[in-house]
């Protein structure tokens, strides 16, 4: 677009005569010290908890340590200018970013200013990066699912709406892919995806958005980038910002899905700040309110009624519940969900997708530990189809599991034992999914309703992947009314259940794979 | 600077009780302030930091100093300070007791900078406006600073209320 010069004056003489001229009063302090991004500042008698601070040279800080003569302040970006002396002005406002729709499609930072290159965005209302989660009046159950379109993960942990389930596993077990699957799977549902990327490496982000780009999936999804070589602070506020822009979408009546990658980083950057700033160091140098930082942030994630909503929109949207799905991450170390940020993640969840290297490496992936992942709240929510058929895939793994040490002697076990095993081991199979092919909830149902039936039983284990994608294919071009039906629906009565029974047998006898 | 400040309230905030209790405030004040003076010299501030030189020592010659500066009570406030080793703290000490007393009569000093100077008529209306605005009696002193342009500023404590040609080019261009 070609900027017309005229038209960019006449905008800035139209700002000089709108210009009010008054006179300022505001209140202003000294800085005293400069320390790792920790700024010390004289006076501010009258500063806030969580103010934004100027500094010189438009750059700002947030007041963080309020003392009786001084004021503790991290910066929110490069500090190298500020020298001892320089003056402080309060500004009275309170840490507030940029939302709106206007986002979709974007990359911004910490402070939701743009970093992808693409221009100004044209957001007309700001939100305060850290708000009070709705209260337990304006709250609805979960009861509507949010499809991750894996396998693996809808069948036997579901997500509904207005759930928080933590992602949780080693360094290189899938957590990321898991997430971004889900963003991918949310095209076309009218779900918006806000993806927080918290300690990344550049190239990871600019990876997570090339991937979102070439599946068509970065129009519904805003990311969220706060780098590893950004400040600590900023770091600290990636969550809480990402997590209002999804508010927005909650409180209008829709639905939003927002993946915190990786929460461990938040924590380490807190934790930085906090022992610059002097505040006593506890577990794993950890300050006392680390607990806080993670519960108050996903205490946001929720669905709420429509009243609630109908009164935050002013009566505009009727009718309409409003939810925010968080999908938090964690990295472990070594497997070990015991150490401090973990256990406290977990028991603020509604449940965990545990991941793990073992399975990852054994190319068992997604790599998700069946026996170890819960979803507290989530069967509420699961499509009837999904749900009638996820449980016998659940006992089937689970009975499997407790089998699995005796695989080794299949010559010498019993009949039923035997089949047990092998029953399992399709199922095992059948699980496995590749990346970046999210799969719908009527391919999910011909796949499981295949495995509950039986009609893996007869396979190699090698060949029940070639069967199932033969099968999805051939399900795709000749039952594509049936497909739609399920998709619509969502329901498995006996009629449907014919109809992919007769639709596999009929598969079987004329194709092969 | 602020964590001395914080060490000196507590001794500024006894004394300040004890002047008005005594009804002496002004001799405190300039008895504190004459203190501070001294402890802003150079070479006082290593005699104090100098490990060698013992509390005797050092009473005997801060007393000297002041000689007929210090009353009664105020030789027992220095040997406090020496004794808990806090005589680098006068000069805070002097800061914060002016700023009580000014609380305690009510009145908040007002510096105000101007890019020209004013002159009698206009500082009266300046005081009389500051006092709406900040609701005390002012003491005013005023200062002329070419670089605001025009216009000009008043810091009372840490509150600013700027009204100068170069804030508002400042904010003009924020809005830019």
């Amino acid at each position: 677009m070609q900027l017309n010069p005229s038209e960019i004056s006449d905008l800035i003489k139209k700002k000089i005569e709108n210009f009010d001229v008054s006179v300022e009063a505001h209140t202003e302090g000294s800085v005293v010290s400069i320390t790792d991004g920790i700024i010390t500042v004289h006076g501010l008698s009258e500063a806030m908890q969580g103010e934004m601070l100027e500094f010189p040279d438009n750059t700002f800080g947030m007041a963080l340590n309020l003392e009786r003569d001084s004021v503790g302040v991290v910066m929110l970006g490069a500090y190298q200018h500020i020298t001892e002396g320089d003056t402080v002005k309060c500004t009275g406002k309170i840490l507030e970013v940029p939302v709106g729709e206007a986002l979709l499609g974007r990359v911004v930072d910490s402070l939701g200013n743009p970093i992808d290159g693409k221009g100004t965005i044209n957001t007309t209302e700001a939100s305060p990066v850290e708000k009070i989660a709705p209260g337990v009046i304006a709250r609805q159950s979960v009861d509507q699912p949010v499809q991750l379109g894996l396998k693996s993960i809808d069948s036997m942990i579901p997500v509904g709406r207005g759930q928080r389930e933590l992602i949780i596993g080693d360094r290189q077990t899938g957590k990321t892919a898991i997430a971004i699957d889900a963003i991918i799977n949310q095209k076309g549902t009218g779900v918006k995806c806000i993806y927080v990327a918290i300690g990344q490496k550049r190239s990871s982000i600019a990876n997570v958005v090339r991937k979102l780009e070439e599946h068509d999936a970065l129009a519904h999804t805003i990311i969220v980038s706060a780098s590893a070589s950004e400040a600590a602070a900023l770091q600290f506020i990636a969550p809480y910002t990402g997590c209002s822009m999804g508010e927005f979408f909650r409180d209008k009546g829709e639905d939003a899905l927002i993946i915190y990658d990786d929460l461990t980083k938040q924590a380490w950057a807190y934790r930085q700040m906090s022992l610059l700033l002097r505040r006593p160091p506890g577990r794993e140098a950890y300050p006392g309110d680390v607990f806080y930082i993670h519960s108050r942030l996903l205490e946001r994630a929720s669905r709420i009624n429509a009243e609630e909503v109908e009164k935050l929109t002013n009566g505009k949207v009727k009718g309409k519940t409003g939810s925010l799905t968080a999908l938090p991450i964690i990295e472990t170390q070594g497997g070990d969900v015991s150490a401090f940020v973990p256990t406290n993640v977990i028991s603020i969840t509604d449940g965990q997708i545990f991941l793990e290297s073992d399975l990852f490496n054994s190319g068992i992936r997604p790599a998700v530990n069946a026996g170890l992942s819960v979803s507290r709240v989530g069967g509420a929510a699961q499509t009837k189809i999904i749900k009638k058929l996820g449980g016998g895939i659940r006992l089937d793994l689970a009975q499997y599991r407790e089998l699995a040490a005796f695989a080794q002697f299949a010559s010498d076990l019993d009949e039923s034992t035997r089949k047990q095993i092998e029953r399992g081991q399709r199922v095992t199979e059948l699980m496995k999914q590749d990346q970046y092919s999210p799969m719908s909830v009527a391919e999910m149902g011909v796949s499981l309703h295949a495995a509950n039936e039986g009609f893996l039983d007869d396979l190699e284990v090698a060949k029940v992947r070639d069967f199932e994608a033969a099968l999805q294919s051939y399900m795709k071009s000749e039952e594509a009314d049936l497909m739609k039906t399920i998709n619509d629906t969502g329901d498995y009565s006996d009629e449907i259940k014919k109809g992919i029974q007769s639709a596999i047998e009929a598969f079987i006898k004329t194709s092969s794979w | 600077m602020s964590e001395l400040s914080t060490l000196a309230r507590p001794y500024a905030e006894a004394v300040f009780k004890i002047a008005v209790e005594s009804k002496s405030t002004p001799d405190w004040s300039e008895m504190l302030k004459f203190l501070s003076l001294v402890m802003q010299d150079k070479e006082m501030i290593a005699i104090v930091a100098n490990p060698k030189v013992s509390q005797e020592q050092l009473t005997a010659l801060i007393l000297e100093i002041c000689q007929d500066q210090l009353k009664e009570q105020s030789i027992n406030f220095v040997k406090l300070l020496v004794q808990n080793d806090r005589l680098i703290l006068a000069p805070q000490i002097s800061d914060l007791f002016e700023a009580y007393k000014a609380e305690h009569e009510g009145y908040v000093d007002v510096e105000l900078t101007s890019a020209y100077a004013l002159s009698k008529d206009e500082q009266k209306k300046f005081a009389t406006t500051l006092k709406k605005q900040l609701r005390k009696d002012v003491k005013i002193t005023t200062s002329i600073d070419k670089s605001l342009i025009g216009g000009f500023v008043a810091k009372a404590g840490d509150k600013v209320i700027d009204g100068s040609v170069i804030g508002q080019l400042q904010q003009l261009a924020k809005k830019l």
